[in-house]
């Protein structure tokens, strides 16, 4: 029986409904019609597609709000549902990356690590084992150039690359802020380097052709992909308890094999390490992360009604689940190559792409899961039957769901909300359109408490910006350092789970002010690599006054937002008689404000300075337009300053 | 000349700059600059999480408990008198090679260890773990401030925006709550800036002050106001000029800088009272290894980050206590990956000149498994807030246990020297 056909014996009863509900999904989501009730709730049709613009998508771009609203809230959202809209910039942006579409095996055998290169550099120089890498940078540097190798930076430099290229210049921005958002749910990580070659093709491949999807598919893409296998540790946990490996202990090679491994252990001359690494093989065995962190972070949630105990049977019933071996030349490599798929499948072993269901790793015997009880040897299937419970539990309905809320509506949702959400998700088998379109018909998605509640974290804010500035962004890199620097460091988030989605953590004394900096660098284009025309947002008009240019930009780049007070507050400030006082009272001490420091000065710094300020005291009057005018313009600095501002720090 | 009449001038050059660079006179002087600031001297608590949960059975081993050799076959290491051995402490305890930084504090008896250490609610999850320490209440998920942030509200000591200090990128769930707490991964980040145009730089940091001044959203305009306030107390030019004392070169590790970050503002003298900094990198699931490996090397940066920042301080130590915490432990067993998973009680470090040190404080009955908690864990023996309190206690004086651990009416470990 080929393991298609195993797969389906096993799987068809437990999946017959979710399947169902994947060839009709539309007559399950025809009951789900859109109908946005914001005017119920208050709201003119340009406030309700700013709203909607701000939850849907990384910013609205200069006049969008118009658009939807001409085409119809409801349509512009049934646009984004299906996520079928061509996507040309974004292509031609992306035309030179060439990693993103390459095999986990492609990417495994070019971007090399250190122990790759290692082994490279004996093979081909015959150099000993501990020579380093950086005694030998010229070497490597041609070995690379000769098999075509590249270093795994310029693998991450793309993936980090791409994700800010969607998300700024995509048509279907929904997919992508979904993308974002799943990943992080299901989140994996660049600081651990096992994992890290596979993040691309799991966001690729696992993340983003199922966001709109079935959440059950999601799951177990995740659940099979290299990323996640090798992020918690999954790959490596395995049980012997099986009739596989029972038969081969008993084969007279497997117990010369441990003969001679007896030998080695006693033998004085094998380095301890060695013997610490061979004994640890010995004693392999059952890894409890992935199981712990899919019910705790993936589906049930934490309070979702699990113990240690249903951890560590789910554990068991994960064992097996690996990888085939993908770097070539290596002794499991050879083996796999060496062995016949075929008989593999037909001792129970799975092949799916990259993963690799083995049989002769697998714990066979009995489990009681969450009440459930699972029977020995079901081999696959189980661990299959282990992720449709899940996925089809009522409190990952409410998990799922409420983190939902979370993000699209506000930091607090009620729970009438999050309960009416996961009713449909349970009712429609995890269908992630139907729960969102439960969600944006629902009045409290218009009330005006969650209008603008939400704060962009610093990767939205960054892609708003350039979104709202029509910026051209030449070098996405750079976006990445900034949202780095206020505290969102994308792809590198080294707990599974996520990043807090939450106010309260993005918002703190540092990135606050990170922010600002940040606002100002945008926008007097101090950031390499990033383009703006910020006349031709004003119609190619050049604002006469500062306080021109803040009303102009305000309404440009907050569209729908009440502006005046701000416009009120700043006037005051520019035009008020002791305007330096006050701008040098909110500087930082990085000056000096001690007179000790007078006796420092030089008689010629004294007389220097003493010209300064006659010089200054007669421009004083002018005060605001020299500030203007002077080296930056005047319109990057005002629009800085928007930036920076706490009303664009919301959505 | 008068420090209002000095601060106008500077002003007035400063927006001079903006037509043609800093002038040399105002750069030379800035370097110079003294800090004079009105607060008294105060006392000053460092903690440090261990994210990730340490393994305490590795970290100080109680070695001489046959059942450890027996459960983790691949990882018992037992003391040697050899260069990189396990530390002896008391013929019980062994202290791991990668601390050794830690040895000679704990000789001099300036450094406890407790041992059997966490909390009751029996959670092992990291994130519900972390969270429950930081907030002080194992059993409510609600309590909305952290511990430390209480701690600051019961010292009382109002006007600097830099009684407690996070050097974290983010905010931590022990800082949660409505006394004032900054969080800055790197205090040189404290400024407003815009290349080559310090005065437009000005004038934004006014504007900026004013919007968030105004902004209906209370997280924006509490955080910016904090922000604007320290803004104006912190001199960016000391924190990069700053040089550690007795030539301590610390760690270039997150740790290892935040710590030299924490000793600059301690140096400052404006205000510090409770200081937070985090190490990551303690989930060791895979391949932990013994006398090197992950579980070495992350062990090796925290003691020597530690050992820098207590050297830096020299003559301050008097003013200092440092503890460090972890959310739970692992594993009596080793995994079958060469790991160990979560488990319940671990180990933690009080560092300090009016510590009770030199001693390994613990009422671990042993690792039979009858023993064990759920047959696996090294069971809780001393709830973290006994220890907690009493640090706050004797180190900052705060005595109201209630109001520091609502729900918690057990009594403090007495850990403290009288």
């Amino acid at each position: 029986m080929s393991w298609r056909r195993m797969l389906k014996c096993f799987t068809v009863s437990a999946t017959l409904c979710v399947a169902s509900a994947f060839t009709h999904p539309t007559t399950e989501f025809s009951k789900h019609k859109l109908r946005f009730p914001y005017q119920k709730m208050g709201l003119t049709p340009q406030q309700a597609a700013a709203h909607l613009l701000s939850r849907f998508t990384f910013g609205a771009t200069p006049g969008q709000i118009d658009q939807v609203v001409s085409m119809g809230l409801e349509k512009w959202f049934q646009q984004q549902l299906d996520a079928s809209l061509p996507d040309d910039e974004v292509n031609k942006r992306l035309s030179g990356y060439d990693a993103l579409s390459l095999s986990n095996e492609d990417i495994a055998n070019t971007y090399v690590n250190q122990g790759q290169i290692i082994k490279l550099l004996q093979k081909e120089y015959q150099l000993p084992k501990d020579s380093l890498v950086k005694d030998n940078k010229e070497l490597i540097k041609s070995l690379m150039k000769k098999y075509g190798l590249k270093p795994p930076q310029e693998l991450y430099r793309q993936l980090i690359n791409q994700k800010i290229i969607r998300a700024a210049y995509g048509n279907n921005q929904l997919q992508e802020v979904l993308t974002n958002f799943w990943f992080n749910h299901f989140n994996v990580s660049l600081t651990k380097n096992q994992c890290a070659p596979y993040i691309l093709t799991y966001e690729r491949d696992a993340i983003r052709p199922n966001v709109l999807g079935s959440f059950e598919t999601m799951l177990e893409a995740t659940a099979k992909h290299p990323a996640m296998l090798e992020y918690l540790d999954n790959a490596s946990s395995v049980s012997n308890d099986n009739a596989q490996s029972r038969k081969q202990q008993n084969k007279v090679m497997a117990r010369r094999a441990e003969q001679k491994m007896e030998e080695t252990m006693n033998d004085p001359k094998v380095s301890p390490i060695v013997k610490q690494a061979l004994a640890a093989r010995k004693t392999q065995g059952l890894n409890e992360n992935y199981a712990r962190e899919i019910m705790e972070l993936h589906t049930l949630g934490v309070d979702g009604g699990y113990t240690q105990h249903d951890v560590t049977e789910v554990a068991r019933a994960l064992t097996g689940w690996g990888i085939v071996p993908l770097i070539k030349d290596t002794p499991g490599r050879n083996f796999f190559d060496a062995a016949k798929r075929e008989n593999m499948e037909k001792n129970g072993f799975v092949f799916e792409g990259d993963f690799m269901f083995k049989a002769n790793k697998h714990d066979e015997n009995e489990k009681v899961i969450l009440g459930q009880k699972f029977p020995a040897n079901v081999g696959y299937a189980e661990g299959i039957r282990v992720l449709h419970m899940l996925a089809d539990h009522p409190s990952t309905a409410k998990f799922i769901c409420k983190k939902l809320a979370v993000h699209f509506v506000s930091d607090h949702p009620s729970d009438a909300l999050v309960n009416q959400m996961a009713a449909v998700f349970l009712q429609s088998k995890g269908n992630i359109k139907a729960v969102l379109t439960a969600m944006v018909n629902s009045t409290e998605f218009w009330s005006k408490d969650a209008l603008r509640e939400k704060i962009k974290s610093p990767f939205e804010l960054a892609i708003s910006s350039v979104r709202a500035t029509q910026a051209d962004v030449q070098q996405p890199y750079q976006l990445f350092l900034w949202a780095s620097k206020m505290g969102e460091k994308f792809y590198y988030y080294q707990a599974p789970t996520g990043f807090p989605d939450k106010a309260s953590y993005w918002i703190n004394t540092g990135s606050l002010l990170s922010r600002m900096n940040f606002g100002l660098a945008f926008a007097t284009e101090k950031i390499p690599g990033i383009k703006l025309n910020l006349k031709a947002l004003n119609d190619n008009h050049e604002p006469e006054s500062v306080d021109a240019a803040l009303v102009a930009y305000s309404n440009i780049l907050l569209p729908q937002r009440n502006n005046e007070e701000n416009i009120k507050r700043l006037t005051q400030l520019i035009h008020s008689d002791n305007v330096e006082e006050k701008i040098n009272s909110a500087a930082s001490k990085n000056k000096p404000a001690d007179a000790a420091d007078d006796d420092m000065m030089s008689e010629s710094d004294k007389a220097h300075r003493k010209n300064e300020n006659a010089a200054l005291s007669r421009k004083n009057k002018a005060f605001n337009v020299s500030y203007a005018m002077g080296n930056n313009s005047m319109i990057g600095q005002v629009t800085g300053v928007i930036i920076g501002s706490p009303e664009f720090q919301r959505r | 000349m008068d420090r209002r009449v000095f601060m106008r001038n500077g002003a007035l050059a400063l927006l001079a700059a903006g037509f043609g660079g800093v002038p040399h006179f105002i750069a030379r002087a800035a370097g110079n600059r003294k800090i004079l600031m009105p607060y008294k001297k105060n006392k000053v608590l460092v903690c440090i999480f261990q994210r990730g949960a340490m393994d305490g059975l590795m970290a100080v081993s109680p070695y001489a408990d046959q059942n450890l050799r027996i459960q983790r076959p691949t990882l018992y290491m037992s003391p040697s008198a050899k260069e990189g051995g396990m530390f002896d402490l008391d013929g019980h305890f062994g202290l791991h090679p990668g601390l050794a930084a830690f040895a000679p504090l704990y000789k001099e008896g300036r450094m406890a260890i407790v041992h059997g250490v966490g909390s009751p609610n029996n959670t092992r999850s990291h994130f519900d773990a972390q969270d429950f320490m930081e907030s002080g209440t194992p059993f409510n998920k609600g309590t909305s401030s952290g511990w430390l942030n209480r701690a600051v509200g019961l010292l009382g000591h109002k006007g600097t925006p830099f009684r407690a200090v996070s050097l974290t990128s983010a905010m931590p769930r022990s800082f949660y709550g409505d006394n004032e707490a900054l969080a800055i991964s790197n205090l040189q980040d404290f400024a407003i800036q815009m290349r080559g145009n310090p005065m437009g730089a000005n004038l934004a940091a006014k504007s900026f002050e004013e919007l968030y001044d105004q902004t209906s959203s209370e997280l924006l305009n509490k955080t910016g106001k904090e922000s604007f306030d320290a803004l104006k107390m912190l001199n960016a030019n000391t924190i990069k000029n700053y040089q550690p004392a007795n030539g301590v070169v610390y760690p270039a590790s997150p740790l290892g800088n935040s710590l030299k970050q924490i000793a600059t503002l301690i140096k400052m003298d404006i205000g510090l009272e409770v200081a937070f900094a985090e190490s990551g990198g303690w989930d060791t699931h895979y391949n932990q290894g013994t006398a090197n490996g992950i579980l070495a090397r992350n062990l090796k940066d925290f003691s020597d980050s530690i050992a820098a920042f207590w050297k830096d301080m020299d003559a301050y130590q008097d003013d200092v206590t440092v503890m460090t915490m972890t959310e739970f432990g692992r594993t009596v067993h080793q995994n079958g990956t060469g790991g160990t998973d979560h488990g319940r009680a671990s180990c933690l470090f009080v560092l300090g000149n009016d510590v009770g040190g030199g001693k390994v404080y613990q009422n671990i009955k042993g690792l039979a498994k009858e023993d064990l908690e759920d047959g696996r864990d090294l069971p809780v023996t001393t709830d973290f807030r006994s220890v907690f309190s009493a640090v706050a206690d004797h180190h900052l004086r705060i005595n109201d246990d209630r109001k520091l651990f609502p729900e918690w009416d057990g009594s403090r470990l007495n850990l403290m020297k009288s």
